[in-house]
Protein backbone atom coordinates (compact mmCIF):
# COMPACT_ATOMS: atom_id res chain seq x y z
CA UNK A 1 0.00 0.00 0.00
CA UNK A 2 1.16 3.34 -1.14
CA UNK A 3 2.22 5.79 1.99
CA UNK A 4 0.57 9.35 1.80
CA UNK A 5 4.10 10.90 0.22
CA UNK A 6 3.90 8.41 -2.00
CA UNK A 7 0.05 8.95 -2.73
CA UNK A 8 0.52 12.89 -3.28
CA UNK A 9 3.43 11.65 -5.60
CA UNK A 10 1.47 9.05 -7.70
CA UNK A 11 -1.83 11.70 -8.44
CA UNK A 12 0.18 14.60 -9.09
CA UNK A 13 2.16 12.30 -11.93
CA UNK A 14 -1.15 11.09 -13.40
CA UNK A 15 -3.16 14.60 -12.81
CA UNK A 16 -0.16 17.25 -13.55
CA UNK A 17 0.01 15.92 -17.97
CA UNK A 18 -3.91 15.95 -18.41
CA UNK A 19 -4.38 20.09 -17.31
CA UNK A 20 -1.77 20.78 -20.62
CA UNK A 21 -3.48 18.20 -22.60
CA UNK A 22 -6.80 19.84 -22.36
CA UNK A 23 -5.70 23.01 -22.71
CA UNK A 24 -3.62 22.04 -26.22
CA UNK A 25 -7.25 20.48 -27.21
CA UNK A 26 -9.05 23.19 -26.70
CA UNK A 27 -7.20 25.51 -28.57
CA UNK A 28 -6.60 23.30 -31.27
CA UNK A 29 -10.56 23.15 -31.71
CA UNK A 30 -10.07 27.14 -31.41
CA UNK A 31 -7.52 26.71 -34.46
CA UNK A 32 -9.70 24.26 -36.42
CA UNK A 33 -12.49 27.01 -36.26
CA UNK A 34 -10.84 29.35 -38.39
CA UNK A 35 -9.83 26.87 -41.31
CA UNK A 36 -8.34 27.35 -43.77
CA UNK A 37 -5.39 28.41 -42.05
CA UNK A 38 -5.94 32.28 -41.44
CA UNK A 39 -2.47 33.28 -41.33
CA UNK A 40 -2.42 32.31 -44.70
CA UNK A 41 -5.11 34.55 -45.77
CA UNK A 42 -4.27 36.97 -48.76
CA UNK A 43 -5.21 40.91 -48.12
CA UNK A 44 -7.61 42.60 -49.60
CA UNK A 45 -5.41 44.33 -51.88
CA UNK A 46 -4.18 40.77 -53.23
CA UNK A 47 -8.30 39.80 -53.47
CA UNK A 48 -9.09 42.54 -55.35
CA UNK A 49 -5.59 42.16 -57.89
CA UNK A 50 -6.78 38.58 -58.34
CA UNK A 51 -10.24 39.46 -59.45
CA UNK A 52 -8.70 41.78 -61.74
CA UNK A 53 -6.19 39.85 -62.94
CA UNK A 54 -9.18 37.02 -63.83
CA UNK A 55 -11.06 39.82 -65.68
CA UNK A 56 -8.13 41.08 -67.52
CA UNK A 57 -7.61 36.87 -68.22
CA UNK A 58 -10.92 36.20 -69.53
CA UNK A 59 -10.79 39.28 -71.82
CA UNK A 60 -7.84 38.04 -73.51
CA UNK A 61 -8.51 34.84 -73.55
CA UNK A 62 -11.98 36.06 -75.74
CA UNK A 63 -9.39 38.16 -77.94
CA UNK A 64 -6.99 35.41 -78.51
CA UNK A 65 -9.95 33.30 -79.42
CA UNK A 66 -11.66 35.53 -81.89
CA UNK A 67 -7.80 36.40 -83.53
CA UNK A 68 -6.47 33.17 -83.22
CA UNK A 69 -10.07 31.58 -84.44
CA UNK A 70 -9.12 29.05 -87.08
CA UNK A 71 -11.34 27.45 -90.11
CA UNK A 72 -11.94 23.98 -88.55
CA UNK A 73 -12.98 22.89 -92.26
CA UNK A 74 -10.56 19.82 -93.26
CA UNK A 75 -8.98 20.97 -96.80
CA UNK A 76 -10.53 19.77 -99.94
CA UNK A 77 -10.16 16.60 -101.29
CA UNK A 78 -9.13 16.01 -105.05
CA UNK A 79 -10.38 12.45 -106.04
CA UNK A 80 -13.88 11.64 -105.33
CA UNK A 81 -14.65 9.16 -102.48
CA UNK A 82 -15.90 6.78 -104.97
CA UNK A 83 -16.75 5.97 -108.38
CA UNK A 84 -20.28 7.08 -110.07
CA UNK A 85 -19.73 6.02 -113.20
CA UNK A 86 -21.97 3.98 -114.79
CA UNK A 87 -24.29 4.06 -111.89
CA UNK A 88 -27.96 5.04 -112.93
CA UNK A 89 -29.32 8.19 -111.62
CA UNK A 90 -32.74 9.41 -112.13
CA UNK A 91 -33.35 12.78 -110.53
CA UNK A 92 -32.49 12.50 -106.84
CA UNK A 93 -31.93 8.58 -106.94
CA UNK A 94 -28.95 6.95 -107.28
CA UNK A 95 -29.38 3.54 -108.30
CA UNK A 96 -31.31 0.69 -109.77
CA UNK A 97 -35.06 1.27 -110.16
CA UNK A 98 -35.46 -2.34 -109.39
CA UNK A 99 -33.63 -2.27 -106.11
CA UNK A 100 -35.79 -3.52 -103.50
CA UNK A 101 -34.41 -1.37 -100.52
CA UNK A 102 -33.92 2.46 -100.77
CA UNK A 103 -31.56 4.10 -98.51
CA UNK A 104 -32.99 8.19 -97.78
CA UNK A 105 -30.55 10.28 -96.77
CA UNK A 106 -31.41 13.41 -95.45
CA UNK A 107 -28.90 16.08 -95.39
CA UNK A 108 -27.56 19.71 -95.59
CA UNK A 109 -24.31 20.22 -97.71
CA UNK A 110 -23.05 22.28 -95.34
CA UNK A 111 -23.04 19.78 -92.60
CA UNK A 112 -19.57 18.38 -91.45
CA UNK A 113 -21.06 14.96 -90.37
CA UNK A 114 -22.99 15.03 -93.87
CA UNK A 115 -19.02 15.38 -95.06
CA UNK A 116 -18.22 12.52 -93.19
CA UNK A 117 -20.98 10.43 -93.83
CA UNK A 118 -20.11 11.28 -97.74
CA UNK A 119 -16.49 10.21 -97.16
CA UNK A 120 -16.61 7.47 -94.57
CA UNK A 121 -20.30 5.50 -95.40
CA UNK A 122 -21.39 6.81 -98.82
CA UNK A 123 -18.05 4.69 -100.85
CA UNK A 124 -19.03 1.34 -99.07
CA UNK A 125 -23.10 1.95 -99.88
CA UNK A 126 -21.88 2.53 -103.37
CA UNK A 127 -19.66 -0.42 -103.97
CA UNK A 128 -21.20 -3.05 -102.02
CA UNK A 129 -25.61 -2.21 -102.47
CA UNK A 130 -26.08 0.27 -104.96
CA UNK A 131 -23.54 -0.75 -107.62
CA UNK A 132 -24.72 -4.65 -107.31
CA UNK A 133 -28.31 -3.35 -107.79
CA UNK A 134 -30.01 -4.48 -104.47
CA UNK A 135 -30.04 -1.08 -102.75
CA UNK A 136 -30.71 2.46 -104.12
CA UNK A 137 -30.31 5.63 -102.46
CA UNK A 138 -32.21 9.36 -102.47
CA UNK A 139 -31.18 12.78 -101.55
CA UNK A 140 -33.63 14.74 -99.82
CA UNK A 141 -32.36 18.14 -98.85
CA UNK A 142 -32.79 19.91 -95.36
CA UNK A 143 -30.73 23.05 -95.63
CA UNK A 144 -31.23 24.33 -92.41
CA UNK A 145 -27.65 25.65 -91.56
CA UNK A 146 -27.83 28.76 -93.65
CA UNK A 147 -27.54 30.56 -97.07
CA UNK A 148 -25.03 28.35 -98.42
CA UNK A 149 -27.21 25.29 -97.40
CA UNK A 150 -29.82 26.95 -99.45
CA UNK A 151 -27.91 27.98 -102.92
CA UNK A 152 -26.28 24.45 -102.34
CA UNK A 153 -29.53 22.92 -102.77
CA UNK A 154 -30.96 24.70 -105.75
CA UNK A 155 -27.53 23.45 -107.60
CA UNK A 156 -28.45 20.15 -106.46
CA UNK A 157 -31.68 20.24 -107.87
CA UNK A 158 -30.90 21.57 -111.11
CA UNK A 159 -28.14 18.55 -111.19
CA UNK A 160 -30.82 16.35 -110.70
CA UNK A 161 -32.26 17.73 -114.00
CA UNK A 162 -29.64 16.27 -115.42
CA UNK A 163 -29.49 13.25 -113.86
CA UNK A 164 -26.16 14.32 -112.09
CA UNK A 165 -27.19 15.48 -108.04
CA UNK A 166 -24.75 12.53 -106.80
CA UNK A 167 -21.75 13.42 -108.70
CA UNK A 168 -22.32 17.38 -107.57
CA UNK A 169 -22.96 16.86 -103.83
CA UNK A 170 -19.66 14.16 -103.72
CA UNK A 171 -18.05 16.93 -104.57
CA UNK A 172 -19.32 19.52 -103.19
CA UNK A 173 -18.43 17.48 -99.72
CA UNK A 174 -15.32 17.32 -100.79
CA UNK A 175 -15.08 21.09 -101.23
CA UNK A 176 -16.67 21.92 -97.89
CA UNK A 177 -16.17 25.09 -96.37
CA UNK A 178 -16.55 27.30 -93.08
CA UNK A 179 -20.04 27.13 -92.18
CA UNK A 180 -21.88 30.06 -93.50
CA UNK A 181 -18.57 32.02 -94.93
CA UNK A 182 -19.93 32.34 -98.30
CA UNK A 183 -17.99 29.16 -99.65
CA UNK A 184 -20.64 28.04 -101.69
CA UNK A 185 -20.00 30.53 -104.80
CA UNK A 186 -20.83 30.62 -108.38
CA UNK A 187 -16.82 29.84 -108.97
CA UNK A 188 -16.65 26.62 -107.40
CA UNK A 189 -19.92 25.61 -108.47
CA UNK A 190 -18.81 26.15 -112.21
CA UNK A 191 -15.07 24.60 -111.37
CA UNK A 192 -16.95 21.23 -109.92
CA UNK A 193 -19.74 21.30 -112.55
CA UNK A 194 -17.19 21.26 -115.23
CA UNK A 195 -15.26 18.22 -113.77
CA UNK A 196 -18.80 16.25 -114.02
CA UNK A 197 -18.84 14.64 -116.97
CA UNK A 198 -22.19 14.81 -118.90
CA UNK A 199 -23.34 17.91 -117.32
CA UNK A 200 -24.35 21.09 -118.98
CA UNK A 201 -22.38 23.75 -116.50
CA UNK A 202 -24.74 26.54 -118.37
CA UNK A 203 -27.85 24.60 -117.89
CA UNK A 204 -27.13 23.73 -114.54
CA UNK A 205 -26.82 27.93 -113.43
CA UNK A 206 -30.11 28.51 -115.58
CA UNK A 207 -32.08 25.52 -113.94
CA UNK A 208 -30.74 26.86 -110.81
CA UNK A 209 -32.93 30.36 -110.94
CA UNK A 210 -35.94 28.50 -111.94
CA UNK A 211 -38.40 29.56 -110.55
CA UNK A 212 -40.05 26.26 -109.00
CA UNK A 213 -36.17 25.19 -108.04
CA UNK A 214 -36.06 28.58 -105.95
CA UNK A 215 -38.88 27.56 -104.10
CA UNK A 216 -38.56 24.48 -103.51
CA UNK A 217 -35.11 24.81 -101.80
CA UNK A 218 -36.38 27.69 -99.70
CA UNK A 219 -39.03 25.50 -98.47
CA UNK A 220 -37.33 22.13 -97.92
CA UNK A 221 -36.14 22.69 -94.39
CA UNK A 222 -40.10 23.05 -93.88
CA UNK A 223 -40.49 20.05 -95.22
CA UNK A 224 -37.89 18.35 -93.57
CA UNK A 225 -39.46 20.01 -90.30
CA UNK A 226 -42.77 18.13 -91.06
CA UNK A 227 -41.67 15.26 -92.20
CA UNK A 228 -39.82 15.17 -88.29
CA UNK A 229 -36.33 15.33 -89.12
CA UNK A 230 -34.58 17.21 -86.57
CA UNK A 231 -30.87 16.84 -87.74
CA UNK A 232 -28.84 15.90 -90.82
CA UNK A 233 -27.43 13.29 -91.37
CA UNK A 234 -30.89 11.36 -91.19
CA UNK A 235 -30.89 8.34 -92.99
CA UNK A 236 -33.95 6.30 -93.55
CA UNK A 237 -35.04 3.16 -95.11
CA UNK A 238 -38.00 2.02 -97.54
CA UNK A 239 -38.84 -1.21 -98.54
CA UNK A 240 -41.17 -0.78 -101.13
CA UNK A 241 -43.91 1.17 -100.97
CA UNK A 242 -44.12 0.45 -96.77
CA UNK A 243 -43.26 3.71 -94.66
CA UNK A 244 -39.64 5.09 -94.28
CA UNK A 245 -37.67 3.99 -90.90
CA UNK A 246 -35.08 5.87 -89.16
CA UNK A 247 -31.36 4.01 -88.48
CA UNK A 248 -28.79 5.24 -86.35
CA UNK A 249 -25.21 4.33 -87.55
CA UNK A 250 -22.09 5.27 -86.07
CA UNK A 251 -19.77 2.80 -87.94
CA UNK A 252 -19.73 1.17 -91.43
CA UNK A 253 -20.34 -2.27 -89.64
CA UNK A 254 -24.04 -1.15 -88.50
CA UNK A 255 -24.80 0.61 -91.96
CA UNK A 256 -24.00 -2.89 -93.35
CA UNK A 257 -25.90 -4.68 -90.67
CA UNK A 258 -29.11 -2.52 -91.24
CA UNK A 259 -29.49 -2.91 -95.08
CA UNK A 260 -28.62 -6.48 -94.72
CA UNK A 261 -31.46 -6.63 -92.25
CA UNK A 262 -33.31 -4.52 -94.87
CA UNK A 263 -32.51 -6.68 -97.75
CA UNK A 264 -33.43 -9.92 -95.76
CA UNK A 265 -37.05 -8.16 -95.17
CA UNK B 1 -24.60 26.23 -44.14
CA UNK B 2 -21.03 24.86 -42.52
CA UNK B 3 -17.72 25.23 -44.38
CA UNK B 4 -17.11 21.24 -44.86
CA UNK B 5 -21.15 21.77 -46.60
CA UNK B 6 -20.06 24.40 -48.46
CA UNK B 7 -16.56 22.51 -49.70
CA UNK B 8 -18.60 19.43 -50.41
CA UNK B 9 -21.35 21.28 -52.51
CA UNK B 10 -18.22 23.39 -54.40
CA UNK B 11 -16.69 19.29 -55.50
CA UNK B 12 -19.55 18.26 -56.43
CA UNK B 13 -20.57 20.84 -58.94
CA UNK B 14 -17.36 20.98 -60.16
CA UNK B 15 -17.35 17.16 -60.78
CA UNK B 16 -20.88 17.56 -62.47
CA UNK B 17 -18.06 19.88 -64.77
CA UNK B 18 -15.88 17.70 -65.13
CA UNK B 19 -18.31 15.43 -66.54
CA UNK B 20 -19.52 17.77 -68.98
CA UNK B 21 -16.54 19.29 -70.20
CA UNK B 22 -15.45 15.68 -70.36
CA UNK B 23 -17.89 14.56 -73.01
CA UNK B 24 -17.60 17.67 -74.95
CA UNK B 25 -14.55 16.96 -75.12
CA UNK B 26 -15.04 13.21 -76.23
CA UNK B 27 -17.33 14.28 -78.82
CA UNK B 28 -14.90 17.09 -80.57
CA UNK B 29 -12.63 14.45 -80.85
CA UNK B 30 -15.42 11.83 -81.70
CA UNK B 31 -15.61 12.73 -85.76
CA UNK B 32 -17.74 9.47 -86.80
CA UNK B 33 -20.88 10.17 -83.93
CA UNK B 34 -21.47 13.57 -85.08
CA UNK B 35 -24.85 14.87 -86.00
CA UNK B 36 -25.96 18.44 -87.01
CA UNK B 37 -29.02 18.94 -84.96
CA UNK B 38 -31.96 21.20 -85.95
CA UNK B 39 -32.49 24.00 -83.61
CA UNK B 40 -29.67 22.12 -80.89
CA UNK B 41 -26.69 21.94 -83.15
CA UNK B 42 -24.45 20.81 -80.18
CA UNK B 43 -21.67 19.19 -82.87
CA UNK B 44 -22.51 22.52 -85.50
CA UNK B 45 -21.50 24.18 -82.28
CA UNK B 46 -18.62 22.01 -81.56
CA UNK B 47 -17.28 21.76 -85.37
CA UNK B 48 -17.24 25.73 -85.66
CA UNK B 49 -14.39 28.11 -86.19
CA UNK B 50 -14.73 28.52 -82.78
CA UNK B 51 -14.42 25.33 -80.59
CA UNK B 52 -11.14 25.76 -80.94
CA UNK B 53 -8.25 28.35 -79.32
CA UNK B 54 -5.10 27.83 -81.25
CA UNK B 55 -5.60 24.28 -81.86
CA UNK B 56 -6.32 23.41 -78.13
CA UNK B 57 -10.76 22.68 -78.09
CA UNK B 58 -12.19 24.74 -75.83
CA UNK B 59 -13.71 22.17 -74.21
CA UNK B 60 -10.60 20.98 -73.17
CA UNK B 61 -9.63 23.77 -71.52
CA UNK B 62 -13.21 23.80 -69.37
CA UNK B 63 -11.76 20.41 -68.38
CA UNK B 64 -8.52 21.28 -67.32
CA UNK B 65 -10.15 24.72 -65.48
CA UNK B 66 -12.65 22.24 -63.75
CA UNK B 67 -9.93 19.93 -62.86
CA UNK B 68 -7.64 22.95 -61.37
CA UNK B 69 -10.88 23.87 -58.83
CA UNK B 70 -11.28 20.83 -57.72
CA UNK B 71 -7.40 20.88 -57.02
CA UNK B 72 -7.43 23.69 -55.05
CA UNK B 73 -10.61 22.60 -53.39
CA UNK B 74 -8.81 20.01 -51.91
CA UNK B 75 -5.84 22.03 -51.45
CA UNK B 76 -7.98 24.26 -49.03
CA UNK B 77 -6.01 27.50 -48.19
CA UNK B 78 -7.19 30.44 -48.19
CA UNK B 79 -5.05 32.10 -51.04
CA UNK B 80 -6.08 28.21 -52.91
CA UNK B 81 -9.90 29.56 -52.01
CA UNK B 82 -9.23 32.80 -53.90
CA UNK B 83 -7.58 31.17 -56.82
CA UNK B 84 -10.63 28.89 -57.33
CA UNK B 85 -12.87 31.66 -57.47
CA UNK B 86 -10.20 33.77 -59.76
CA UNK B 87 -10.47 30.43 -62.08
CA UNK B 88 -14.59 30.37 -62.10
CA UNK B 89 -14.65 33.52 -62.34
CA UNK B 90 -12.31 33.68 -65.85
CA UNK B 91 -14.64 30.74 -66.77
CA UNK B 92 -18.15 32.25 -66.45
CA UNK B 93 -17.00 35.41 -68.24
CA UNK B 94 -15.53 32.91 -70.96
CA UNK B 95 -18.89 31.18 -71.05
CA UNK B 96 -20.84 33.82 -70.86
CA UNK B 97 -18.91 35.09 -74.70
CA UNK B 98 -19.58 31.22 -75.63
CA UNK B 99 -22.82 31.74 -74.76
CA UNK B 100 -23.24 35.22 -76.99
CA UNK B 101 -21.20 33.27 -80.03
CA UNK B 102 -23.76 30.57 -79.50
CA UNK B 103 -26.84 32.94 -79.67
CA UNK B 104 -25.87 35.64 -82.30
CA UNK B 105 -22.91 33.98 -84.62
CA UNK B 106 -23.54 30.34 -85.24
CA UNK B 107 -27.42 30.85 -84.60
CA UNK B 108 -27.47 27.38 -83.29
CA UNK B 109 -27.31 26.52 -79.13
CA UNK B 110 -25.74 23.51 -77.61
CA UNK B 111 -27.50 21.96 -75.14
CA UNK B 112 -24.36 20.45 -73.11
CA UNK B 113 -22.72 23.84 -73.51
CA UNK B 114 -25.47 25.39 -71.63
CA UNK B 115 -25.19 22.80 -69.38
CA UNK B 116 -21.61 23.58 -68.33
CA UNK B 117 -23.06 27.18 -68.21
CA UNK B 118 -25.46 26.18 -65.36
CA UNK B 119 -22.75 24.86 -63.61
CA UNK B 120 -19.95 27.74 -63.67
CA UNK B 121 -22.27 30.23 -62.04
CA UNK B 122 -23.30 28.19 -58.46
CA UNK B 123 -19.86 26.95 -58.69
CA UNK B 124 -18.41 30.72 -58.85
CA UNK B 125 -21.34 31.70 -56.28
CA UNK B 126 -19.91 28.52 -53.78
CA UNK B 127 -16.58 29.56 -54.36
CA UNK B 128 -16.87 33.33 -53.82
CA UNK B 129 -19.16 32.27 -50.44
CA UNK B 130 -15.69 30.20 -49.21
CA UNK B 131 -13.31 32.34 -50.39
CA UNK B 132 -15.16 35.51 -48.27
CA UNK B 133 -15.30 33.15 -45.20
CA UNK B 134 -11.60 32.37 -45.26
Amino acid sequence: MPSYEQGRVLRRATAVPKAPRRTDRHTSRRMAAKTPRQQDRPSGRKVVLAFGIAIVAAAALVVVALVGRSDSSPPATETPVVDLAGIPQDGRVLGSAEAAVTLVEWADVQCPACRTYTEKFFPTLVTEYVRPGTVDTEFRGFPFLGEDSVKAYRFLLAAAEQDKLWDLQEALYRNQGAENEGWVTDELIRDLAAGIDGLDVDQLFVDAEREDIVAEAAGARTVGEEAGILGTPTLQIGIGDEEPYEIRIATVDELRAALDDALDG
Amino acid sequence: MSDRALRIAAATVALAGVAVAGYLTLVHFEDEALVCVAGGGCETVQESEYAEIAGIPVALLGLGAYLVMLGLLVWDTAHARLAASVVALVGLLFSLYLLALQLFVIEAVCVWCLANDVVIAPLLAVLTVLRLRS
